[in-house]
Order: C-alpha cells, then structure tokens, then sequence
C-alpha cells in the first residue's frame, strides 16, 4: 500500500516538472514584462496532491519537483526562488483548506499570491538588494487571475475524477 | 467508503475574501513601495552587478547620452540620455529587463535576475541645488 503511495507521488512529480517546462514555453512575461509572472500550471499538481494525499505528501512531491527541476535546469540560483515559492505558497494553501467555506478557487489563489510572496523574498536574497520589492504589487495584483485558472483546472480535475479513488488503499 | 474529503469545486463567496486580502495587500504594497517615489528631484543612476556597484552617475539633463556595459554569463547595455535610463540591449534569456523599458524618476529600478543586475534611482536632494538664472 506504501508502494501505490511512492508511484502516485512519482508520477505526480513527474507531471509536475513536465507542467513547468511546458509553462515556459508560453512565456506570461512576453505582455507583462515582470520578472517572475507566470501561470503557475505545477501548483495544479500541488493542489490535486494537497487534496487528494495531503499534506505530507503534497510536500514531499513538492520539494522533489523543485530540486529535479532546479538540477534539469543545471540552475541552481533557481532552486531558492522555486522552493521558496513553493513552500510559502504550500504553507497558505494547508492553512487555507482547513477553512471549509473556501472552495478550491480561493486556495490556490491564495497560494498563487503566497507565490510570489515566497519568490521575492527569493530574489533579495539573491540580488542583496530591496529593489525587487517594486514588482510584488504588480505580481500580487496578477495573482487572483492565475490562481483563478489554475483553480479551475484542479476544479476539472476533481470533477473528472470523481468516481476515481487514486488513494483507496493508500 | 470515499474517506478524502473532496473540495469544494464551485467558487463561494467566501472566495471573494481572499481575492479582496489579496487586492489590498497589492494595493498596500504598492503605496509602501510607491507612495515615497519622488517627483522630479535630482536624481542618480545606480548599477549594481551581482551584489557590487559599478557605476553611479547623476541623471540631469544637461548630462550627455552614456552607456554603461556589464558583461557576465551574459551583457547588458545600460544607455541614459539624461532625462530616463534604460536597459538598450541584453542577451538574458528572459528580457525581462528590456521590456521593462525606461525609467525616470527615483525609486524605480530595472531588475535583472539573470545577470543579477539591478539599474536603480536614487534621489539626491529635494531639488535643483545650483539654479542658474
């Protein structure tokens, strides 16, 4: 049962870097020219991971999704902005669901604007310098919008799965 | 038997209270960050390279165009021509530092997370210290 748990969480990891790269392709930063906007397709993952395994195993999936990216990237500076992101973004999100009157769509974008939050802090750290924190309006401002989309897909998501029990017997 | 508690998959209107937390901390943010930007004071173009300052000069009118050079992994042309500083060319991946476009005023500042550059104004004084009339 243990095994079915690993191979879920495998092929959820592997889905979500196939989202990211697929993401980069269609670069959002081509009409808003802000470092860092992006819809955030691997946070769909998240969501499904968060709902349907948990918290533990939607960690595990994201700290393993950041660290394969980082090392197929051969970037490492990227590795602080995206497990920054991500667990910022997690830590709302687990905080987020326990409110029951809040559907998917107010979770993810919640972690979509705990994103960015995440990913700024990222970026002084990296640049040493405050600068960047002139681009969190505009990312906060962009983050109920690409939270909504990737709300809705995991919204489809579940629905479409919803007489499929991936974690009976978990 | 289905023991995981399926979220909710319609938005509620509880919903909207997220968006509005999240609206007000980017307009919070914003008069945080902006709300100090000076007007037309006099101003400097700072450039920092990877954590380290390789140029500052005063941005005023009088001053002559002026390119500043950075080379990394990859190169950046700063270019001011007294009034606004810009990113002209860089070979980054992301552009993301020549879409940002010009800047004028102190506060603003041009990212480039790349190369980790960071062109940024500073202010200099609440106004012209030699007017000559």
């Amino acid at each position: 049962m243990k095994t079915k748990q690993i191979a879920l969480g495998a092929v959820l990891t592997a889905l979500a870097l196939a989202l990211s790269v697929m993401e980069n392709l269609f670069p959002v930063t081509a009409a808003i020219p802000v470092p860092g906007v992006k819809l955030g397709l691997a946070n769909i993952v998240t969501l499904f991971a968060l709902y349907e395994l948990g918290a533990v195993s939607a960690v595990c999936i994201l700290i393993a999704r950041c660290s394969l990216g980082a090392l197929f990237a051969g970037n490492f500076s990227a590795l602080l902005f995206s497990l920054l992101g991500g667990i910022t973004a997690m830590a709302v999100m687990i905080a987020l669901k326990q409110c029951r009157r809040l559907s998917v769509y107010g979770v993810s974008i919640g972690g979509a604007a705990a994103h960015n939050i995440g990913q700024i802090v990222a970026a002084i750290i990296t640049l040493g310098d405050t600068a960047v924190l002139g681009y969190l309006p505009i990312l906060l401002a962009v983050s109920p919008i690409t939270g909504a989309v990737t709300g809705l897909v995991t919204a489809l998501l579940f629905r479409a799965m919803k007489n499929v029990h991936l974690s009976k017997g978990v | 038997m289905n023991s995981v508690p399926s979220p909710e998959l319609r938005p509620r209107l509880w919903d909207a209270l997220v968006v509005l937390a999240v609206a007000l901390l980017a307009i919070g943010s914003a008069v945080w960050f902006y709300g100090g930007l000076g007007g037309h004071e006099d101003a400097a173009v700072v450039i920092t390279h990877q954590g380290t300052e390789i140029a500052r000069f005063p941005l005023s009118p009088i001053s002559s165009t002026r390119e500043v050079v950075i080379d990394g992994t990859y190169h950046l042309t700063v270019t001011s021509d007294g009034e606004q500083v810009w990113v002209s060319a860089s070979d980054c991946p992301t552009q993301d530092c020549v879409r940002t476009g010009a800047i004028s005023r102190p506060g603003q500042s041009i990212v480039c997370l790349p190369e980790q550059v960071i062109v940024k104004l500073v202010g200099t004084g609440d106004g012209p210290d030699l007017v000559i009339g």
